[in-house]
Formats: C-alpha cells, sequence, structure tokens
C-alpha cells in the first residue's frame, strides 16, 4: 500500500475523472468553491464595484497579502502535520525582521554607504549586502528552530511550551537587541530601524516578488510532503508517534526539520513583512500572526490533531483568509475593521465545520444530543441573530436602521434554529448501519483505540488504485 | 441518497453566506443611497471622505463628532460626499494596508490621515500613490517627516506640536520655577507629535529640567502604567512627570496614586479625556495643553470637502484664519492650557500668543457647549 498526498490509503476501486479528483483534493475544491463564492457576494453587494473597476490591482493586492501569509502558514502546517504546534511565527517575523535590517545596517556602515546620521543611505543597496542579510536571517531561523526541537525531543517540553516562551522571548530580545544595534551603528537608542532602500522595500512591496516566494516554497514543501519517505514520516510522525517510533523513523531528526521549516518559512515572510513596512519595529511587527499561521492552516484542512492536512490545503487556506478579509474592507464601508474579526472568525469556524461535515464522519456525529445540544441550539441561533443585527447597523446616528436590523437578525436567526432543529431531528433518528470501507487492515499504522485512521482524513479514504509510490514508509528508515 | 450530513454542511454553508451577506451588505446600501445630485459638483456619487485615525482613544471620539457635525454643516452628502472615520491599530502596516486597500477601491476621494510613525517612508510611499490617483490627501493631528516626505500630503491641520510641547514646558517651568528631574510617557516614540512635544517641552522648560527617560508603550494601556511605575522605581530623583497621550494623563494619575506620592510629582499633562478632567478637579493635574481634536475632525473634513470640489473660497478662508505661520501648509487648529480653578502657580503666568489659558471650570463649560465630554 502506499499513501496519497493527504495520506489516503489505496485499494483496489478505481473512480475516475471528476469524482476521483474531487475525493482526492475535497478539501481544496471546497476552498475554491468558497473562495469563488466570496467574491461574487462581495461583487454583487459591493455598489463601488470595486472589484470590477480595479480587477488587477485588488488581485495583485490579495495574492500579495495571501502569499506572505501562506509562506509562514506553510511551515506552522507541517509542524502541525508532524503533531507538534508552532506559536513562534510572529515573534519569528519581528525578530528576522531585526536581523535582517541589523545586518544591512552593519554592512552600510562597514561599505560606507551611510548618511549623516548613520543610516543607509536611500540608493540601490548594493546585492551582495541583500544576499549577506537574507542569508544571515534565514541561518538565524535556522537556530530557532534547531532549539525549538531540541526542547522538544531532548529536553522534552511539550512543543506548546517551548514554542510560547519563544513567542515572548524572541520579540522581547529583538526590542533589547534593535536598541543596542542602533546605539552601536547610529549613535542612539532608537527602537525601530528604518530602510528606505528602494530594491529592499521592492520585496515587500511588488506583488509578484511575495508570490513567486510563496510558489517556490510551495513547490518544495508539496515535493516533500507528498513525493518523499521524509514527508510520509511526517505525515507518520503526527498520526501515532509511538507507532512511527516502533517503524524505526528518527522521530527526533523529522521534527528538527518540521520546527526548522517552520521558524525558516516564518522569517521568509519576516524578510518580507520587514521590507514591506520600510523597517523593524519589533514592538508591534507580526503581532498575533501565528494564529493567522494556525488559522490557514486549519483551514485548509490541517487537523490540529496531527497527521492531516496539504501544503495545497493550506496555500488555498490563506487565499480564503485574505479574500474574506478584503472583501469584508471592500464591502463594510464603514469601520471593516470592527467587524472583520467576527466575521472571519465566524467564516472559519463555519469553514472548519464544513470541511468536517463533509465527512461520512459527520453523519455518526452527534452535535446536538441531550440538554447541551438544546442549550446550544438556542444559544447558537441567539449568537447568529445578534452577529447580523451588528453587522446590519450602518453606524450613521442619522439615520434610522433598526427595522433592518431587526429584519435581518429575526431572518438570520430563523434559518439557524431551522437548520439546527432539523439537525438534531436526523441525529435523533435510529443509526443506519453501513458497509465497511475496504481498508486493508494492517495497512497503516493505525490509532486502533479510536478507530480512526490517523494519517488519512476520511473525507479521502476514497478507493485508489495508484500504483505504489516511491514513498512507502517501510523504505528510507533511518535505523 | 439523503443525507443529513450534507444537508446540514451545506445549509451550514449557506447560513454564512447570508450572515456574509446581511453584514456586508450594510455599508453598500448606505453609499447609494446619497448620489451625487445633478452629478456636476466633481465629488462624484457617493465617494467617500475618510480619517484615518492612528489607534482609538477619546481624543478621536471627539474628532469623530466633529467630522460628523461637519458633513451635517457643510452638507457632505449634497456633493455626493459621505464622512467615515475608520481607525488604525497604531501599528504601521495597519496603516499601511488601509492606505493600500483604498488604492483599490473607486469611491475614495480624500484621505485625512493621523500618521502613525513619521520616520517610516513607506506609509509616505502609500500616501504619494493615493494622490497619483486623484485623492486629496492631508495629515491630521500627525505629520509625516517634513525634512523628507512633506511632497506626500497637500496640508497638516492640527496642533503645532513643537509649540503645543513648549507651552507645556513653560507650564512646568512655573509649576516648578527651580527645574527638576522628568520622564516622559508617550504612545509611540516614533510619531512625529511625540517627537515633536517632547523636543518641545524640552526647550519650554529650559535648562533647569532634565529629562531622565522617555518611555513608549504602543498604544497599550496596561504598559502605558508599567512604564509609570518604572519611571518612578528607577528614578529616585525624578519629580516631573510629563503624559504625552492622551491615556497617558490617567495611567500617570493611577500609579501615583496607587504609591500615594502625589505630593512627590508635579503631573502634566497633554489632551483632556474625560477621566483627566476630573483626576484635576481632584488635585492630581497640575496643568493640561489641551488640543482640538473636535475642530481637528470638523476642519479636516471641511478642508477635503473644499480641495474635492475645488472650492478655492473656503480654502482661502482657511487660510487666512489658521495659518500662523510661514509655513502656509501647516493648519493650526489652537492650543488650551487649563489649570485648577485654584491655587495654582501658572494663574499669572503668561503662555503664548496662540495659546487660550482656560481655568478647569471655563473648560467644561465650553466642552459642553460643543456636546464634548473630553478633548
Amino acid at each position: 500500500m502506499a499513501l496519497n498526498s493527504g495520506g489516503g490509503i489505496q485499494g483496489t476501486q478505481v473512480p475516475s475523472g471528476l469524482s476521483r479528483l474531487y475525493s482526492r483534493y475535497a478539501t481544496e475544491c471546497g476552498l475554491l468553491i468558497a473562495i469563488f463564492a466570496v467574491v461574487v457576494i462581495a461583487i454583487l453587494i459591493d455598489p463601488t464595484n470595486a472589484y470590477l473597476a480595479k480587477p488587477w490591482y485588488n488581485a495583485t493586492e490579495i495574492l500579495r497579502h495571501a502569499s506572505i501569509l501562506g509562506i509562514f502558514a506553510m511551515g506552522a502546517g507541517i509542524v502541525i502535520i508532524s503533531g507538534g504546534i508552532d506559536l513562534s511565527s510572529g515573534s519569528v517575523i519581528a525578530f528576522s525582521g531585526v536581523i535582517c535590517c541589523s545586518i544591512i545596517l552593519g554592512l552600510c556602515q562597514a561599505a560606507g554607504l551611510v548618511d549623516d546620521t548613520g543610516n543607509p543611505v536611500p540608493a540601490n543597496l548594493p546585492g551582495w549586502i541583500l544576499v549577506v542579510a537574507i542569508s544571515g536571517t534565514l541561518g538565524v531561523a535556522f537556530i530557532v528552530g534547531s532549539f525549538h526541537a531540541w526542547l522538544i525531543t531532548v529536553v522534552r517540553l511539550p512543543p506548546f511550551i517551548a514554542t510560547l516562551a519563544s513567542l515572548v522571548g524572541l520579540r522581547s530580545l529583538g526590542r533589547v537587541l534593535i536598541q543596542d544595534v542602533n546605539r552601536v551603528f547610529t549613535s542612539n537608542a532608537n527602537t525601530q530601524i528604518y530602510i528606505r532602500d528602494a530594491t529592499y522595500k521592492s520585496l515587500g512591496n511588488e506583488w509578484y516578488i511575495p508570490v513567486i516566494i510563496c510558489a517556490v516554497v510551495a513547490l518544495v514543501l508539496f515535493t516533500l510532503m507528498r513525493s518523499t519517505v521524509t514527508g510520509r514520516h511526517l505525515y507518520a510522525i503526527g498520526g501515532n508517534e509511538d507507532a512511527a517510533r516502533l517503524s524505526g523513523i528518527s522521530i527526533e531528526k523529522k521534527k528538527w526539520l518540521a520546527y526548522c521549516i517552520g521558524t525558516m518559512t516564518a522569517a521568509l515572510a519576516g524578510i518580507l513583512y520587514s521590507s514591506y513596512v520600510g523597517g523593524a519595529m519589533p514592538d508591534r511587527d507580526g503581532l498575533g500572526y501565528e494564529l493567522n499561521a494556525i488559522a490557514a492552516a486549519v483551514v485548509g484542512g490541517c487537523s490540529l490533531a496531527g497527521g492531516l492536512g496539504t501544503i495545497s490545503g493550506i496555500v488555498l487556506g490563506a487565499i480564503f483568509l485574505r479574500v474574506v478579509i478584503d472583501a469584508v474592507a471592500k464591502t463594510v464601508k464603514d469601520n471593516p475593521d470592527e467587524f472583520q474579526g467576527m466575521i472571519v472568525g465566524l467564516l472559519v469556524v463555519l469553514a472548519v465545520t464544513f470541511n468536517e461535515l463533509r465527512s461520512q464522519k459527520g453523519d455518526r456525529k452527534k452535535f446536538f444530543s441531550g440538554a447541551l445540544g438544546v442549550v446550544n441550539i438556542v444559544s447558537l441561533t441567539v449568537l447568529m441573530g445578534l452577529v447580523a443585527m451588528l453587522v446590519t447597523s450602518d453606524g450613521d446616528s442619522s439615520t434610522d436602521d433598526s427595522r433592518d436590523k431587526l429584519f435581518a437578525g429575526c431572518l438570520v436567526a430563523v434559518i439557524t434554529f431551522a437548520v439546527l432543529v432539523a439537525r438534531k431531528i436526523f441525529e435523533s433518528r435510529p443509526a443506519v448501519e453501513k458497509s465497511p470501507v475496504p481498508i486493508s487492515a494492517a495497512a497503516n499504522a493505525q490509532d486502533v483505540s479510536s478507530g480512526e485512521d490517523p494519517f488519512v482524513d476520511p473525507g479521502k479514504q476514497e478507493i485508489e488504485g495508484d500504483a505504489p509510490e516511491g514513498g512507502d514508509a517501510d523504505e528510507g528508515r533511518d535505523s | 441518497m439523503f443525507s443529513a450530513s450534507r444537508f446540514f454542511s451545506w445549509s451550514v454553508l449557506l447560513l454564512a453566506l447570508v450572515v456574509f451577506a446581511v453584514g456586508c451588505g450594510k455599508g453598500g446600501g448606505d453609499s447609494t443611497a446619497t448620489p451625487e445630485p445633478g452629478g456636476s459638483d466633481g465629488g462624484g456619487a457617493g465617494k467617500r471622505i475618510i480619517i484615518l485615525t492612528n489607534g482609538t482613544s477619546p481624543f478621536w471620539d471627539a474628532a469623530k463628532i466633529g467630522a460628523q457635525e461637519a458633513a451635517a454643516d457643510l452638507k457632505t452628502a449634497e456633493a455626493g460626499l459621505r464622512v467615515v472615520v475608520d481607525t488604525n491599530d497604531f501599528s504601521d502596516k495597519g496603516q499601511i494596508d488601509k492606505l493600500r486597500s483604498y488604492q483599490g477601491m473607486s469611491d475614495v476621494a480624500g484621505v485625512g490621515i493621523s500618521i502613525t510613525n513619521s520616520g517610516n517612508s513607506s506609509i509616505a510611499d502609500e500616501l504619494r500613490k493615493l494622490a497619483k490617483q486623484g485623492v486629496k490627501v492631508i495629515t491630521i493631528d500627525s505629520d509625516v517627516d517634513r525634512k523628507n516626505d512633506r511632497d506626500s500630503r497637500i496640508a497638516y491641520l492640527g496642533t503645532d506640536n513643537v509649540y503645543g510641547g513648549e507651552e507645556l514646558g513653560k507650564a512646568a517651568k512655573g509649576l516648578k520655577p527651580d527645574g527638576g528631574n522628568y520622564a516622559t510617557f508617550v504612545g509611540l516614540k516614533g510619531a512625529a507629535n511625540a517627537i515633536e512635544r517632547i523636543g518641545g517641552f524640552g526647550v519650554g522648560a529650559g535648562d533647569k529640567f532634565k529629562q531622565k527617560e522617555n518611555f513608549g508603550d504602543g498604544g497599550d494601556q496596561n504598559t502605558a502604567r508599567k512604564n509609570v511605575r518604572d519611571a518612578i522605581d528607577r528614578n529616585a530623583d525624578l519629580d516631573t512627570l510629563v503624559g504625552i497621550w492622551s491615556y497617558n494623563a490617567p495611567a500617570i494619575v493611577d500609579i501615583v496614586t496607587q504609591l500615594k506620592r502625589r505630593k512627590d510629582f508635579t503631573i502634566v499633562t497633554f489632551d483632556a479625556e474625560p477621566i483627566a478632567i476630573d483626576h484635576m478637579k481632584n488635585g492630581m493635574i497640575d496643568a493640561m495643553a489641551v488640543q482640538n481634536p473636535h475642530a481637528m475632525g470638523y476642519e479636516g473634513v471641511r478642508m477635503l470637502k473644499a480641495l474635492i470640489t475645488d472650492d478655492k473660497d473656503a480654502l482661502a478662508a482657511m487660510e487666512k484664519r489658521m495659518n500662523r505661520t510661514e509655513e502656509k501648509d501647516l493648519f493650526d487648529t489652537g492650543l488650551k492650557i487649563i489649570i485648577p480653578d485654584e491655587g495654582s502657580p501658572l494663574a499669572e503666568t503668561k503662555f503664548g500668543d496662540n495659546t487660550n489659558k482656560l481655568t478647569l471650570s471655563k473648560f467644561t463649560e465650553w466642552l459642553k457647549s460643543k456636546g464634548l465630554q473630553g478633548s
């Protein structure tokens, strides 16, 4: 046997054409439909038709933002797939900006390319300075990733704690470091470094550069996860670490790789981020970005329990998040920020729920049984109605929109209530026995106690007849 | 075959889309409600004037009231213009993101922005791109780096922050004629208004005052309080506490009250949040240099409307009324020095010609007349 991209198991029957493609890339297809739906809705309800009036600009802006998010979300996603968690992405982004700008500042000093204040002159920097700065930053990120792996695999700290320490520690280190760097090179203790150089600023501002970098990183990581033994091992470790260890997989080396990919992709995003904002400001750079990365990965089909997820899903998850954020900004004309978190949060929860329910497992799951279910039908109904009411407010005190708000709130509450009650009725029907899927019992390092395949998204357990790939888990064992 | 799971999952998706559509539809509906009458004033149907803040605070609430009043008084809707106050999160990236987002919209006619970080040329770059698209751009409250990026906006409208700092420095000098050691507290140390006010304070206070520390809190009010405590803990000879942004005043008073050391410190602050007014009533603040955010919002909308509709008369009137220096792209919204009603050593102190010195009770009367709780 062999595993498909998401870890799917090959059997004997061969579904063909679109249904096979859909079954293999169900999460990706769902996200593509969702992205398309959000764009269409935004076009329909935006009276200024921003997407139609400036399609190229808006498309490139969304792609640029999504690429930067996608780059470090892929790193965070690989850590999640391998059964870990990396909370340090945001701080690594801030710290990488400090390192990159500090190296540029130092090399400009050494090369005499500074103005009378000691700052780099706003002219095109020599290419070698940028290469050294970027390489140095990635090198530091490798060290940080290695430190995470050491804390987790040798010291045996839980990944949450190890990366939480970096979350708070690295930003703090960046804030202290930047003042000392400034004191040494510019004779003051500023808390920011500004790089006014056009070439450096173009890295994050020209839309195609982050997009190309994201595409290259995606291609490399896609190949790693889909077509190499190492990728298979990462899935295996995330699915069941004990079983993977007993299979002879070197857990320490694979985790080292995963955490280094996590920090190095965050560093790459940090360089682009620092270029975009024109310098390093570690007190605010990348604040909360670790949660954006995790959100993109989860929306893209990764399971926080590990062992599930694809690179293509994570990239589409990042695009979905950015499309929603941009659509809210385009269509909500008054203070979109105030509504953005609410709408994005809601859609993330619903997208993941939708993804979960898409699987056959959704049929068996009882969401609303007992008193807890009844209480949550009521609370979800009230919540959805309230959200609809709030977002229908136009913030203009001069107009009386209370009737519209009430109507929207009631409409959404009624729909919500109807859907949830219908679900509860279906759940209370007697369960129907289903014929088991013919999966070879000994084919994987399955978690017997849970009865689920740790490698496989249940939605992807379609029977496939591909020839086995070279990535059989037995190959390339480390011992 | 019917599947409960599929029914439910598609229902969930449908519900999400309904909520999204309902939520997002509201802003758009409002825009279409203000068509341009006659279509001849150059404003364009449903175009927006956006006041983009650097963050959230009661200061910007007052500016918002001013902007809304201006929209009503100047009948911006009749010119096809809607006034919107958009809030940033105190970060450079937040402001850059918003400016880039405006470039992707076709209904933005004018932007009045309070620059988060004057040292960051990337913000000025985005202002230039907006201007290139025909959007009228002015700065409010905090300007761009005037040495390098002055061309990125048409004008600055707000307090002359150097002058404001000098006047607050004079107040400190009047309160402590023998001088002292002071610490300054601000949100963003890189913001132009912070740099200018702190620099001005040093000049106004004179040589007898020595700055011990300058703290930035990044817009976080908990950090603002921690900074005050740290300053007091670290500097035994500290005797003057200077709040540079509006929320720094209550942060200073809270910590001094907790430590029960009011008699050890002279407290002078910028702006008058409602709670800071109460603190002055209770004898916890010695002097406040108060800007006029209401006027910044009001005059900002007036200036942008005049620029968008090419109303030269309105602009000329504003220039005559508000240009107080030789630099004709700087529009001054005035400064007030507020002192306690009784017993202030500053009662006889003379301030600059552009400063209006008021006792607290007279100031609160003025606030009431404008429908404001703070300024």
